[in-house]
């Protein structure tokens, strides 16, 4: 720039200034002293102090928060960081009421929690959530949870603690409405009522009730309270979502809610926060109340099997009971007093006769195993007809031609029976058919038999003199002797036949001298 | 709604809200609640237990409230004199709300309320109204009015 620039902006400041004393000359001095107002920071401080509160109150209240909202913050913050003793001691009568609730809240959550999954854990259904979880991948919990998740809530309320007032009510759809102002008021009188007449200590509140159903549960801020009406028995969990959404209330709508007068118009969008309440799962709700009534019929079934169980037992074991009392009356020498079942044997008491047999052949083919059977039984003989012809059968070792049969419960011995088994026997069957155990009217010897036993002991002529017949009833052989015989022939004759009351010998010869026939007299009347 | 106990609370807002009277007598416990349409106003009824020489008022039932009616027994003197105690309670702890009186039983014979025992209730500037939850006398009346009162005190 040269030299004559410089003096002509010199020049042309000067005339401008020269200007400005003509046109504000008198208002210089004011300008100056406001100049010096606003420069001076002590006195600007002391401006904006005087007008400070007044303007505060006129201000837009929304706006004003949403202002101070975060210097408020950073301050309490800055505050509290600095000297955190002095506000905990400050707060401590707030909080601690509200720290032990939370705290009594999450153990007593914690409890029903514990309790559920237990429950869940031993019962058949949680069983088979468990191989299901394994099956799918899912969680336990996550299962578990989702089948207890057995609730509705139909009604959410936000009430006015002072009033008692409905701020807002939410209701789940298809559901019956209420009247939410006496709800809300009668929500508000109950907790007077119990904060009154129950509890010493003040701050104490009815967190819950149970109205047939539905459980009514009640979150509680500063100045409101949110009752949310349950159908069913919702998870501890929501509980603290209630006070979320209560919290989340009081910041959103701290200045609607302090000024509420009955009018909800201010708290446009609570819905949205109450809304996530309305827990309404319907579809793992109905599924869930099978699986409840199926859970709960369970108990029912397995009582029903095992009471199936016993009467088919009861039934079976009194059916076998019947059919060995049956079978074992059916048996000859065995007299049954009593048949019982005791400790899973069938004891049998009475009287048996050792010869008798227990039928087991029978009674295994009604499933009566052998081994179940006890005989606890004293021993006797048994007269049976079966039985007596039993055990004549096995002692008299019948030959051929003998025959046992029984007729109008009487025992018959007959038939024509080799002379030598005649013999051998003969004191037995004398003795049985005197003791009228055994009938042998019937019973002779063969004559074949005793013909043989003639030809064993003597020669061919002296069997030409002797001569057989049966006597007229057929019961007795008659040996009739001829010719001469020799006496130590006849000594022979009567050895083989004395005593004999099968065989009578009579001699002719002697027959005619009148004295030596050789005869028995008990022979003569023998059977 | 307070008073005494036995004047007729429950009766007049059972009279009030339902229509319906019953002459048998059932104390309230606490308090009861009940709704009406009142025009296009929803009146939300407390009715609070009676007073009684054992039980005082619960005053914490009357937080909130926005009108109160003070209720006594006409066949009883000594009733309606005690609302003036029961209005200082009730003042003390709400303020000073839109009050109206209802002097109740007025169908029944003994009527006790001379003209100085009413002097004193209208010296008060009280709205009072001879009642009866029986045959429904003044009962209305006694709503309307505390609702058309407390519409223009928030007007």
């Amino acid at each position: 720039m040269s030299e004559i620039d410089k003096l002509s902006d010199k020049e042309e400041r000067r005339q401008i200034d020269e200007l400005r004393e003509i046109l504000v000359g008198e208002n210089a001095e004011q300008l100056a002293a406001l100049k010096q107002r606003i420069e001076d920071i002590e006195s600007r401080t002391r401006d904006v102090s005087e007008v400070l509160a007044p303007a505060i109150r006129q201000a837009d209240s929304s706006k004003l928060v949403a202002s101070l909202q975060a210097p408020f913050a950073l301050t309490l913050k800055q505050a509290i960081r600095s000297e955190p003793q002095e506000y905990a001691e400050i707060l401590y009568p707030v909080m601690a009421p509200s720290i032990a609730r939370a705290i009594s809240q999450a153990i007593s959550s914690m409890l029903v929690t514990i309790n559920r999954t237990v429950e869940s854990a031993t019962s058949v259904e949680g069983i088979k959530t468990r191989i299901q979880s394994m099956r799918t991948g899912i969680p336990y919990g996550e299962l578990a949870l989702r089948q207890s998740l057995l609730y509705r809530v139909e009604h959410v309320y936000l009430i006015d603690r002072d009033s008692g007032m409905q701020i807002y009510q939410i209701t789940a759809p298809d559901t019956e409405s209420l009247d939410g102002d006496a709800v809300s008021a009668m929500a508000s009188a109950i907790q007077s009522f119990v904060r009154d007449s129950f509890s010493q200590d003040r701050s104490a509140m009815l967190t819950d009730f149970k109205v047939g159903d539905h459980n009514v549960w009640v979150a509680h801020g500063p100045k409101t309270m949110l009752a949310c009406v349950i159908l069913g028995d919702a998870p501890e969990s929501l509980k603290g979502e209630l006070y979320t959404a209560l919290y989340k209330i009081r910041t959103d709508y701290a200045l609607p809610i302090a000024d509420f007068d009955g009018s909800a118009d201010q708290f446009d969008g609570v819905e949205c926060i109450l809304q996530p309440l309305m827990q309404s799962r319907l579809k793992d709700n109905q599924s869930g109340e099978n699986r409840s009534s199926r859970r709960n019929s369970i108990p029912f079934i397995i009582i029903g099997l095992v009471l199936l169980y016993f009467a088919y037992q009861w039934f079976t074991h009194n059916n076998k009971l019947s059919t060995v009392e049956y079978f074992l009356r059916q048996t000859p020498g065995i007299a049954a007093t009593d048949i019982y079942w005791k400790s899973g044997k069938l004891v049998v008491e009475g009287l048996k006769d050792p010869d008798a047999k227990a039928p087991y052949g029978v009674l295994e083919a009604y499933d009566v195993d052998r081994d179940v059977l006890e005989f606890r039984t004293i021993p006797f003989r048994s007269l049976e007809v079966d039985m007596e012809l039993q055990r004549f059968r096995n002692e008299l070792t019948l030959p051929r031609g003998v025959y046992l049969s029984v007729r109008n419960e009487v025992i018959y011995l007959y038939g024509e029976a080799p002379i030598l088994w005649l013999n051998s026997n003969d004191a037995r069957i004398r003795q049985l058919a005197a003791d009228g155990r055994l009938t042998i009217s019937e019973l002779s010897a063969s004559l074949e038999s005793v013909s043989d036993l003639l030809r064993t002991s003597f020669s061919k002529s002296d069997l030409k003199d002797m001569r057989m017949t049966s006597n007229a009833r057929g019961e007795l052989i008659v040996l009739e002797i001829g010719g001469t015989f020799e006496a130590s022939k006849l000594a022979l004759l009567s050895a083989l036949f004395a005593g004999s009351r099968w065989v009578m010998v009579t001699a002719k010869e002697r027959a005619k001298g009148g004295d030596d026939s050789i005869s028995n007299q008990s022979d003569s009347s023998a059977p | 709604m307070v008073g005494d106990f036995s004047v007729g609370k429950t009766s007049l807002t059972q009279r009030f809200v339902n229509n319906v009277f019953s002459d048998k007598y059932l104390t309230t416990i606490g308090v009861k609640i009940d709704t009406a349409i009142v025009g296009d106003d929803k009146l939300i009824v407390w009715d609070v237990a009676g007073r009684d020489s054992l039980s005082p008022i619960n005053a914490s039932y009357l937080v909130g409230a926005s009108g109160v009616i003070l209720v006594a027994d006409g066949s009883r003197s000594n009733t309606a004199s005690g609302l003036l105690e029961i209005w200082q309670m009730v003042r003390k702890r709400i303020g000073s709300v839109p009050v109206v009186v209802a002097l109740n039983k007025v169908d029944l014979d003994g009527w006790q309320i001379d003209d100085h025992s009413r002097a004193i209730l209208d010296q008060q500037g009280w709205d009072v109204f001879a009642t009866s939850a029986k045959d429904g006398k003044n009962v209305e009346a006694v709503f309307n009015k505390l609702v058309e009162k407390m519409n223009s005190k928030d007007s």
